[in-house]
């Protein structure tokens, strides 16, 4: 399956930036979310209304649609790992301050986790196939694995995307990642996805797999690679996020000549951030020549891992 | 490659097993009455946290409620199954309030008194009922969580199908679940769609949907991990598909084009007409606005030749994420016994449709039923399960 455009919204300069990668510095404390200016995008009445996790994903998959000239996309998938939360945190304040009163019902509408899915399918007009997986760390890349069982099925184009919300007083994301600083972000990554191109170079997701409650990091990467016939010698870029240092030792016994990048340095921590992993390897691999494959690997909990593998297509004739 | 339903576990407030499920389906008892802990019509799982967590010797204070009537229902299907290397098995969940019981817990003592204990603070995200239960019954790797809000059952069903049909697992355990919490009992009351009384699905002077809760989990397998486990297959899962409404994010349209486009697409999918589909389970909640929607789909896809049809919310209640795999595992049921199942509480036609549901759980040939659940987003998803 062919990434046929990708668009981020983030705490760094991402959206409509193309060559982002090579200039990204570390993500500090006192960052904030880049929004661009939605007004182009998003009605008044509905900026007022929409949160901010459901502005940057309608603007990162307008985006995208346009980039790769798509009107109807055949299937629209979003892995998000605690949805809409603001509009849940303000739909619980709402609860304890009304008492038996009456509650208006708006932030309880866009509360549920499908809210981004199901407004993109209102906006467009779109029929199809529309799901959301929240799955935490990996809610992106059951999307992503989704949407290769859509082109399977016959499919030709996927909307696949990624959003989470910083939201710190519902929940303690510390609690579950162990991390010593984390710097957390919002973000919202959208991709479009083909079957086939018509250009003469693309970029090919050629696999990408979870493991929930993996006990051997290792042996679960090698397997990956194995079953997917890649040979880690042709693997330019390792692009990681963990939890604990255990992730990158591993790692430099298994890519000891390979450039291996953080991510989450650069993104933040968010339950998604590995969708902002593979834009920005889309980016690297548009480019940077020297940059030929990218193999994400997300550990962002430690008995969690995702696994991406991107490469860039030269088509002959 | 067929896909092969071998185990149901099912929670809800009409019984804690699939078999007290269905006995009460044959009695004709709802499960739905006044709550003393809400004040409100709810359908309650009879067992406390406290009980479920002594039941599988847990800490009471760490698990939510998803996760506990999870692994009640989760258990059941599993039965005694183990993970076999020969066998890619998987686990796919589905639930839309996940630790939100939890997380309201904490914000709301946080609001009260400055004092609260970061042990509260835990991050109760979908995933993590999903893996504690994987975890109990030995299931690891492809393990995930779709939260669609109402249809979310259904969406896990046919997830863990579509990943069988692409080779990626042999067997996979598929369900979903949905306790009780204040968000979503004060989430359904700010819209006006909750009946003080008992719901009345299909009835002209239906009032609204009664909250429920439960899970219910089924385990598919394919032939090649059938020859492994022995298990016997009950029926198998032939139809399904997810298309979208595209009306409005909580209301259908009254035309019903999101069902009728995934009711015809389900049985294409799996090759029926019409005339071979037996019974179906409705998602008919009670309110006005679904139960005329289906019924416009219901016409749209089959015309004056409608099957048998039923609401068992009227029993249940409606328990959102958990809805569509209770009601695929009642649909397991009505084809092992040959029945269909009852519609509680209906008295008048609709007018606009003058569509009747069956009142009474009676023999019939049943080779195939279908059964819808519907979802915010207009997320609309039917799923077909046929005698083998």
């Amino acid at each position: 399956m062919y990434i046929t455009s990708s668009s981020t919204i983030s705490y760094q300069p991402t959206f409509k930036n193309k060559g982002f990668s090579a200039r990204l510095t570390a993500l500090q404390q006192n960052g904030a979310l880049m929004e661009p200016d939605y007004s182009e995008n998003i009605a008044p009445m509905d900026r007022r209304r929409m949160s901010a996790g459901m502005k940057m994903s309608i603007c990162c998959m307008l985006d995208c649609l346009a980039q790769s000239m798509i009107t109807q996309p055949e299937a629209i998938i979003v892995g998000t790992a605690m949805g809409c939360s603001l509009n849940t945190k303000i739909f619980l304040e709402k609860i304890h301050s009304a008492g038996d009163g009456l509650i208006a019902p708006t932030s309880f509408i866009s509360s549920t986790h499908n809210t981004i899915a199901g407004q993109i399918s209102l906006l467009l007009k779109n029929h199809a196939y529309n799901n959301t997986h929240t799955h935490n760390s990996l809610s992106f890349e059951h999307a992503l694995i989704d949407a290769s069982l859509c082109l399977n099925e016959g499919c030709t184009s996927a909307l696949v995307g990624a959003a989470d919300e910083f939201e710190n007083d519902l929940y303690n994301m510390n609690e579950r990642l162990n991390l010593p600083q984390i710097v957390e972000a919002s973000g919202a990554s959208f991709f479009t996805i083909q079957s086939k191109i018509n250009t003469a170079s693309a970029i090919i997701l050629k696999a990408v797999d979870v493991c929930v409650l993996a006990t051997d990091l290792q042996e679960t990467t090698l397997n990956f690679l194995e079953s997917n016939q890649i040979n880690i010698h042709s693997i330019d870029l390792v692009l990681f996020s963990q939890s604990t240092n255990h992730t990158s030792e591993i790692l430099e016994r298994i890519f000891p000549h390979q450039q291996k990048i953080n991510y989450q340095n650069l993104s933040g921590t968010y339950f998604t951030n590995s969708a902002f992993a593979l834009h920005f390897a889309c980016d690297m691999l548009e480019q940077n020549k020297a940059v030929k494959s990218v193999l994400i690997l997300n550990n962002l909990i430690p008995e969690n891992l995702g696994l991406m593998y991107i490469q860039k297509e030269e088509i002959v004739g | 490659m067929k896909i092969y339903i071998t185990g149901i576990g099912d929670v809800s407030a009409i019984g804690l097993n699939a078999e007290e499920n269905f006995n009460s389906l044959q009695a004709g008892i709802s499960g739905i009455k006044k709550s003393a802990q809400h004040g409100i019509m709810l359908g309650e799982v009879a067992l406390s946290n406290q009980e479920i967590c002594e039941l599988f010797k847990l800490p009471a204070y760490d698990y939510s409620r998803s996760t506990l009537l999870g692994l009640l229902a989760a258990k059941e299907a599993w039965k005694e199954n183990t993970s076999i290397k020969e066998i890619k098995t998987g686990m796919i969940s589905a639930t839309s309030i996940g630790g939100l019981d939890k997380m309201e817990q904490y914000h709301f003592d946080s609001l009260n008194t400055a004092s609260t204990t970061s042990r509260n603070k835990m991050v109760h995200d979908n995933g993590r009922s999903t893996e504690k239960i994987a975890e109990t019954m030995g299931i690891s790797g492809m393990i995930g969580t779709i939260s669609t809000a109402c249809s979310s059952g259904a969406n896990s069903i046919m997830h863990g199908a579509r990943l069988m049909k692409a080779k990626k697992l042999d067997r996979v355990l598929v369900g979903g679940i949905d306790p009780l919490a204040i968000f979503n009992i004060k989430g359904f009351g700010s819209l006006n769609i909750l009946d003080p009384t008992h719901c009345k699905p299909f009835d002209d002077n239906r009032k609204g949907l009664n909250l429920g809760e439960g899970a219910a989990f089924l385990l598919l397998e394919n032939e090649h991990s059938l020859s492994i486990t022995k298990n016997e297959a009950l029926c198998a899962l032939t139809g399904w598909n997810n298309s979208t409404d595209a009306f409005h994010q909580t209301a259908s349209s009254t035309t019903g084009i999101g069902a009728t486009i995934t009711m015809k697409k389900a049985l294409e999918q799996a090759n029926l007409s019409t005339s071979d589909i037996d019974y179906i389970n409705a998602h008919g909640t009670g309110t006005g606005n679904n139960d005329l929607s289906e019924s416009s789909a219901f016409i749209n896809v089959f015309g004056d030749r409608m099957p048998a049809f039923s609401s068992t919310k009227s029993f249940t209640g409606h328990t959102l994420a958990a809805a569509g795999a209770i009601e695929a595992a009642y649909c397991v049921h009505s084809i092992i016994a040959q029945k269909r199942l009852p519609n509680l509480f209906y008295k008048t036609a609709m007018k606009e449709t003058g569509l009747v549901p069956e009142t009474e759980y009676s023999s019939a040939r049943i080779r195939n039923v279908l059964t819808n659940s519907f979802g915010f987003g207009g997320n609309c998803s039917s799923l077909i399960f046929s005698q083998l």
